[in-house]
């Protein structure tokens, strides 16, 4: 025992005596986030939602069995890096000091990213990146609360059998276009097995590059392939671009589905205008479910920072709930009681559960197991551009007909 | 073969634009033998004035030109008269000064945040202009209307910036203060103005290129950033100061972009750009036009 740990040891016991409300210290959170670069917009969002957990969180007395204690944020900007990614969970680790990490949207920066965690046992909680890989490296600290991408995948392609015997239209051939990161790809090798095992046809499988200046020749492609289907995995940027130049180039599908990312992010459809209309796109949540405090939430939330929540924002929204959840029944900042907790999680309450299931649990991976996803197809109703929920059927908004297939404009 | 005839056109037409907004930074370059970083940060500024200048008037997004070309011309002189000129002033025994790249890097970081901070990170596009989505049907072949207008103002701003440098004398200064600094300053020349000039004349084609974008393309604060790759490709392919390569070199890129992946994955096409870039760096550094003696 050296020198300063024989005066940490009587200090920190003193301190633990004296009760942690005489020390100002507060339960600190690293979040690891693209608060620059091409997913800034997705960052922000992430960064609005658990600001507003937190302060929710905080002025209903903090974490009670940790004496009132409060949530702290501490932001880290990953630029969409991988290497920016891991840096920052090293800074926040040893110089803030943190006792959670959350993050980091990009699959890619993710990855990397929960092995420092798990080399710290720092616990690591991921509201929304989508990888598989990202809980299957059996680490202990790493939890998820969203959907992993291969559930995203096997729901599209759920709906796209549900919506051929609903509206009795026949789908044979089938185009992948997705931007050519981890998450894409990661998307289009589940689209492959699910087709051979639908028995589609595939005439297009192809990954561009997000920052693509000019995506006309894919579209040229998407066209002389003549599919029925288009299945897309696009950021903002790029979801802008070719639904823009889908339209120019009148390029005639039954169906575009989207896999979330850029087809949920807000300005999509102000940019995009009434070329969105009818596109299909896969989702952790909407607006319209039918949840206790959904609607509260997100008029709170838009009332703060002028959008309506996204998916992102509720995954992150709940993550802070899902933490404090975890912290009050730890009773402890100690790592290993705070993994502990989140182990045994099982809420199904509380201002955080206004996603579209009912229940967060993790299984021995750190994945939610009760985590789904809804389907929703973008149109105009009468109150302008709007994105409806339209499968699993039984969510379907009351009074709503999806337009499947998509009328020849 | 009428879809590589089909594909090539857009190639060409996208290419060019992509030369327009590489043919500032090559002005800039040849002048002041310096690596302008900060160069797509002012295409991304010059794109906000179009955006800004067509949605607050409603006018034909071209009519911008008369607004955005001005003030970048005047924003781009004033930001090399004030920041980028005492750096210059300190380093002037020094031919191709370092630091002032340095600084250049300063001013492309603080106009992305800058603009992050004023505009936040939406995406915006111009949605109702007379441009938007527009096509041109040539039997089966669909031409871009507004990249049709974008090679029209391409071809025509190469056109006047070469006249400008070949026929005023202003434009004979420029070219005097590129070729030697020293010389030119003998024959009283003002270096530093011409410098200013230059600068003022890179950014505002760097406003060309941005209202020829700004009809089709989204606006976002770190759109400069994927202009600016493309950019320094372009202008070592064209060659380094070479008015005429910048446009060539652009639709180089434009072509292999947009031919090439009718043959293969489109991620494959940033690979053959990024080894034409080395193989140009390898067989013949200084470029197709480039000027030998410079290097």
């Amino acid at each position: 025992m050296n020198i300063l740990q024989k005066i940490a040891v009587p200090v920190v016991a003193f301190s633990m005596l004296a009760g942690t409300s005489a020390f100002a210290e507060n339960v600190k959170i690293g979040n690891i986030e693209p608060m620059s670069g091409p997913s800034a917009s997705l960052g922000q969002q992430g960064k609005a939602a658990r600001e507003m957990a937190v302060e929710e969180i905080n002025a209903a007395g903090g974490i009670k069995s940790l004496g009132g204690m409060k949530l702290e944020l501490i932001y880290a900007d990953s630029e969409s890096k991988p290497e920016k990614g891991v840096a920052e969970a090293e800074r926040l680790i040893n110089t803030e000091k943190v006792h959670l990490l959350t993050g980091c949207w990009n699959s890619a920066v993710t990855y990397p990213t929960t092995a420092v965690a798990e080399r710290y046992g720092i616990p690591f909680v991921v509201p929304v990146s989508v990888a598989d890989k990202i809980t299957e490296q059996g680490f202990k600290t790493v939890f998820r609360i969203a959907a992993k991408d291969s559930w995203w995948t096997r729901d599209q392609f759920a709906f796209l059998k549900d919506m051929q015997a609903e509206f009795n239209t026949p789908v044979k051939k089938l185009a992948f276009v997705y931007e050519n990161g981890d998450w894409g790809t990661g998307f289009a090798a589940q689209w492959k097995k699910l087709a051979e095992e639908g028995g589609y046809e595939v005439v297009l499988d192809e990954p561009y590059p997000s920052t693509s200046t000019d995506l006309s020749p894919v579209v040229q492609k998407i066209k002389r392939a003549k599919p029925d289907v288009l299945l897309l995995t696009s950021n903002a940027a790029d979801a802008i671009l070719l639904t823009n130049t889908l339209a120019e180039y009148n390029v005639q599908l039954k169906a575009i589905i989207g896999s979330g990312g850029g087809h949920a992010d807000p300005s999509f459809m102000k940019a995009v205008g009434k070329n969105a209309a009818q596109i299909f796109d896969i989702g952790e949540w909407e607006t319209d479910v039918n949840k206790p405090g959904a609607k509260e939430a997100n008029e709170k939330y838009k009332a703060k920072y002028g959008q309506n929540l996204s998916g992102e924002a509720v995954d992150a929204y709940l993550a802070i709930y899902v933490i404090a959840d975890a912290l009050e029944r730890a009773g402890s900042l100690e790592p290993a009681k705070i993994l502990e907790a989140l182990r045994a999680t099982d809420l199904s309450s509380g201002p955080g559960m206004i996603v579209g299931y009912d229940k967060v649990a993790f299984d021995e991976t750190g994945q939610n197991k009760h985590a789904a996803l809804v389907i929703v197809q973008v149109n105009d109703t009468g109150n302008g551009l709007e994105r409806i929920t339209v499968w699993p059927k039984n969510a379907r908004r009351a009074g709503y007909t999806p337009v499947f297939p998509m009328a020849v404009k | 073969m009428l879809y590589i005839i089909e594909d090539a056109i857009n190639g060409i037409l996208m290419g060019s634009i992509y030369g327009l907004a590489a043919l500032g930074l090559t002005l800039i370059f040849g002048v002041l033998k310096v690596i302008n970083f900060a160069h797509g940060s002012l295409l991304m500024v010059s794109m906000y004035v179009a955006y800004w200048a067509v949605t607050l008037t409603g006018l034909h997004p071209y009519i911008a030109l008369v607004l955005v070309v001005p003030v970048m011309f005047i924003f781009g002189y004033l930001l090399q008269d004030i920041v980028i000129k005492p750096i210059f002033k300190a380093e002037k025994n020094v031919r191709e000064p370092i630091t002032v790249i340095i600084v250049t890097t300063g001013v492309w970081y603080i106009l992305d945040n800058l603009t992050l901070l004023i505009f936040g990170p939406q995406y915006r596009n111009l949605e109702a202009n007379p441009l938007r989505g527009k096509m041109l049907e040539l039997g089966e072949m669909l031409i871009s209307v507004p990249k049709l207008w974008g090679f029209g103002a391409a071809v025509l701003t190469t056109l006047a910036i070469h006249l400008f440098l070949q026929r005023t004398a202003t434009g004979r200064a420029i070219r005097a203060t590129s070729l030697d600094r020293e010389a030119a300053s003998l024959m009283g020349i003002n270096a530093y103005k011409i410098y200013n000039l230059a600068f003022g004349i890179g950014t505002a084609i760097a406003g060309v290129a941005a209202v020829a974008l700004v009809p089709f393309y989204n606006v976002f604060p770190t759109v400069g950033v994927l202009f600016d790759i493309k950019c320094f490709i372009i202008v070592v392919l064209g060659g380094l100061g070479s008015i005429g390569g910048a446009l060539l070199g652009g639709i180089i890129i434009g072509l292999i972009e947009s031919v090439a992946p009718q043959f293969m994955a489109a991620t494959w096409t940033e690979a053959i750009v990024y080894g034409l870039f080395l193989l140009v760096l390898f067989v013949k550094p200084s470029g197709i036009f480039g000027v030998k003696h410079d290097w």
